[in-house]
């Protein structure tokens, strides 16, 4: 689905992402992972030219993104920004039809796909519809940015640590949520977050990025089993303590009973 | 209190006059600052030298950019003349429109930049996110979002241009100001506050529909942008409306139509509707008057045909259109020299002269005056050290006071510029102790003022002589030969009463010239009406 050659971002001489090659297969969902300016928000953005690349390429279903002008090649690939991004002089349902309103939709298709959208990420479309988008709560804006994301039915979906704002319940009901979408609807996603449990339980693959390099890709399973680097290896202590820590609860609460 | 009916009814013209003059200019501000606000909120080195620049515009006083305009425009006009591009009006409505439109580049300018660069840089990218373009993220995203600011501009530039806008008349241009120049020099009151008070009234209704339009746009609105439209096309097209009906008085006449130009002063104001009489008398068509206007800006509008007559000063053409350094003494050769060069370098013939100078001259309260011993200019030169002297806006910059000061070897105390109308009342109460008083004024003998003697001869004539440009005179024999028979007609004495009628009885200029008429037309001889 998505293949990066020697894809490199230089800011004054810098090279902020340095030669990156990386596969992204059909329905995959992919996580980059790193420390604060490894550059994974960076490579994201350029997977839909919010970011133009300093050098190398990069095809999505065979086509070099650099052939279409960027607004249209954005318009067929979903995008989930970091803080919500909903427009505030738009209400819900303005907010989520964006794209498809680009796209040209007529008034009724948005309206449908929209009542659709919004009733899948579990908001009544009765009850939000009009609403103000700078009355809600901050999952609730998650949800609504994901149903924006949707709504033109793009294959691909770009998220930019969304959950990353939220309360730890609202964090999982809305990974599941992502979970079932991408089951649902056979998603490619690309997925940024610095929390390796997020990563670990919604990553097909992780990809470990460091100083603007990719160093290591692999499954959830492989990463657990071998680290093979002390910057993974620190990444993955924190997860493998407290989930040590809670089966060790866990068993002490079993020879209780 | 008086006149409030004439006032009245001459209000809803000056009022349309005002309410074109100010949607006009700010639309063309607006047309302008909007996409340069854009351009310059884009580029952070370009902004700041344009709104440097806007500032710089800000800091002209209103009315001396307004001024400005009229030779700008005078320049602009001989270019296109020359490029056979017809020619541009130097005076009246274009000047004044273009400066207000100037004046109000920058509150509207400076809120699109703060408005645009204001934007939370997040929403622009979750809007290029989504794909728009950038034109749909200006337009859909980032100009919505500024828009609030943007209105606040349009407000602050709104109130502005509503009250700069009655500095539109002393270019010509008819505005509420009309009313406040004309009732401030001829101390009527009640002009003045209709004047100030309509502008107060149409500041306040359109702040209000621009406001309404704001908060329609906010809430996302029709009803309420609707009504913000409908209100101002209706306001316009009653403005536009009402001036063209009201230009239509005495357009029914036969005859050509004639333009008379007015200085800002009482004798001006009762001169131009005398002349307005005499043409009528003479044949004329419709007569329109342009009140109010600076000195040279009445001259240039002779010259470049937008005036058909008006009366000037021998004296200040001599030492402001024939730029002669020393003053001219002799009356009889001044007048021929003036005659003459007025004809051959400028195309404007001088048809007569009326009979009597209304010169600068110094004055004193009369009885310090006799106390003290002064009669002549000379009398001033020992105690002018412990004197203040008062002056009109212009007259401290004049050659007269130049040469006054260097003949006599003057060194007051201190000298005051100030509005003519306000230099007697001070003189009255002691805040000065010389004026440089008109020779005409009809408050000289009201107040009791000594005119001093100018015992060294260097303030040059000042005859009134009727002027007009060499295309009207042709266009329209009759009413010039009328005018030429106003020669000599009018003594200083006559014009002194005259002037005293509007200035201390409180009558109307056309009430007293109508007086005048009515009495000496038909008769021979140095006229006075009783």
């Amino acid at each position: 689905m998505i293949e990066c050659r020697g894809l490199t971002r230089r800011y004054e001489g810098r090279a902020v992402i340095d030669a990156v090659d990386l596969d992204v297969a059909r329905g995959e969902l992919l996580v980059l992972i790193g420390a604060s300016g490894s550059g994974k928000t960076t490579l994201l953005k350029m997977l839909n030219r919010l970011i133009e690349p300093s050098a190398g390429t990069i095809r999505i279903d065979g086509h070099d993104t650099a052939d279409s002008p960027p607004h249209t090649l954005r318009r067929r690939i979903g995008y989930g920004a970091q803080r919500a991004g909903l427009l505030p002089h738009l209400d819900v349902a303005a907010n989520v039809g964006l794209t498809p309103r680009l796209l040209g939709w007529d008034a009724q298709r948005i309206a449908a796909r929209v009542d659709a959208l919004l009733a899948r990420v579990q908001l009544d479309p009765a009850t939000y519809r009009h609403r103000d988008v700078t009355g809600l709560s901050g999952g609730e804006q998650q949800r609504v940015s994901l149903a924006r994301a949707l709504a033109a039915e793009p294959p691909l979906l770009l998220l930019d640590e969304p959950f990353g704002a939220l309360d730890p319940v609202t964090r999982d009901a809305l990974q599941e949520e992502l979970r079932g979408l991408r089951e649902e609807l056979g998603l490619t996603v690309v997925f940024v977050t610095h929390d390796m449990n997020e990563a670990l339980l919604l990553g097909d693959r992780i990809a470990f990025l460091e100083g603007g390099r990719i160093v290591r890709v692999d499954t959830p399973a492989a990463l657990l089993r071998n680290a093979d680097s002390p910057g993974i290896d620190a990444f993955l202590r924190a997860p493998r303590r407290q989930a040590e820590r809670i089966e060790a609860l866990l068993g002490a609460g079993g020879e209780g009973a | 209190m008086r006149g409030w009916e004439a006032q009245w009814a001459e209000l809803p013209r000056y009022l349309a006059a005002h309410v074109e003059l100010t949607l006009l200019a700010l639309l063309i501000g607006l047309a302008v600052s909007l996409p340069t606000g854009i351009l310059a909120s884009r580029r952070p080195g370009l902004g700041r030298w344009v709104l440097a620049g806007a500032s710089v515009l800000q800091t002209i006083p209103g009315l001396a950019l307004l001024a400005l305009m009229v030779p700008a425009l005078a320049g602009l006009a001989s270019l296109t003349e020359g490029l056979g591009l017809g020619s541009l009006p130097s005076i009246g409505f274009l000047p004044a429109v273009l400066a207000l439109a100037l004046y109000s580049v920058l509150p509207m300018l400076r809120n699109t930049v703060t408005g645009l660069v204001g934007v939370d840089p997040s929403l622009i990218e979750a809007a290029r996110g989504v794909g728009m373009s950038p034109r749909e993220v200006l337009w859909q995203v980032e100009l919505p979002l500024a828009l609030p600011t943007l209105v606040a501009g349009l407000r602050t530039a709104t109130v502005w241009v509503v009250g700069m806008a009655t500095l539109a008349t002393p270019v010509g241009g008819t505005s509420l100001g009309n009313p406040i120049f004309a009732g401030l020099q001829t101390r009527n009151l009640s002009a003045v506050l209709l004047g100030s008070a309509a502008a107060a009234v149409l500041a306040i209704v359109l702040d209000g529909i621009v406001r309404l339009a704001e908060t329609g746009f906010e809430r996302r609105s029709r009803a309420r942008v609707g009504a913000a439209v409908a209100l101002l096309s209706a306001l316009s097209i009653a403005a536009v409306g009402s001036l063209a009906g009201g230009e239509g008085s005495g357009a029914g006449r036969e005859g050509p139509p004639v333009t008379i130009g007015a200085k800002s002063f009482t004798e001006q104001y009762v001169l131009a509707k005398l002349l307005g009489g005499v043409a009528e008398g003479a044949g004329a068509g419709p007569v329109a008057e342009v009140p109010s206007l600076g000195s040279t800006v009445a001259f240039d509008a002779l010259v470049s045909g937008e005036l058909d007559l008006y009366v000037d000063y021998t004296g200040t053409i001599w030492a402001t259109i024939l730029q002669r350094e020393e003053p001219g003494v002799d009356r009889a050769a001044v007048l021929e020299e003036v005659r003459t060069r007025l004809e051959e370098e400028h195309g404007v013939v001088l048809l007569a002269a009326l009979g009597f100078e209304n010169t600068y001259c110094l004055a004193m309260r009369g009885a310090e005056a006799q106390a003290r011993g002064i009669g002549r200019i000379s009398d001033l030169v020992p105690i002018a050290g412990e004197l203040g002297i008062l002056g009109d806006y212009e007259f401290f910059e004049r050659p007269e006071w130049r040469a006054i000061e260097a003949r006599y070897a003057l060194g007051f105390r201190e000298e005051r510029a100030m509005d003519a109308s306000l230099m007697y009342e001070a003189l009255r109460t002691g805040s000065g102790d010389v004026i440089s008083a008109y020779s005409t004024d009809g408050r000289i003998e009201a107040d009791g003022l000594a005119v001093l003697t100018d015992d060294r001869g260097v303030i040059p004539p000042y005859d009134a002589v009727v002027l007009a440009s060499r295309a009207f005179v042709e266009r329209a024999p009759r009413v010039a030969a009328a005018m030429r028979a106003l020669a000599g007609r009018i003594d200083a004495r006559a014009m002194r009463r005259m002037n005293a009628a509007v200035d201390l009885e409180g009558r109307s200029p056309a009430n007293v010239a109508a007086g005048w008429l009515a009495a000496c037309v038909g008769t021979s001889g140095v006229c006075e009406a009783h």
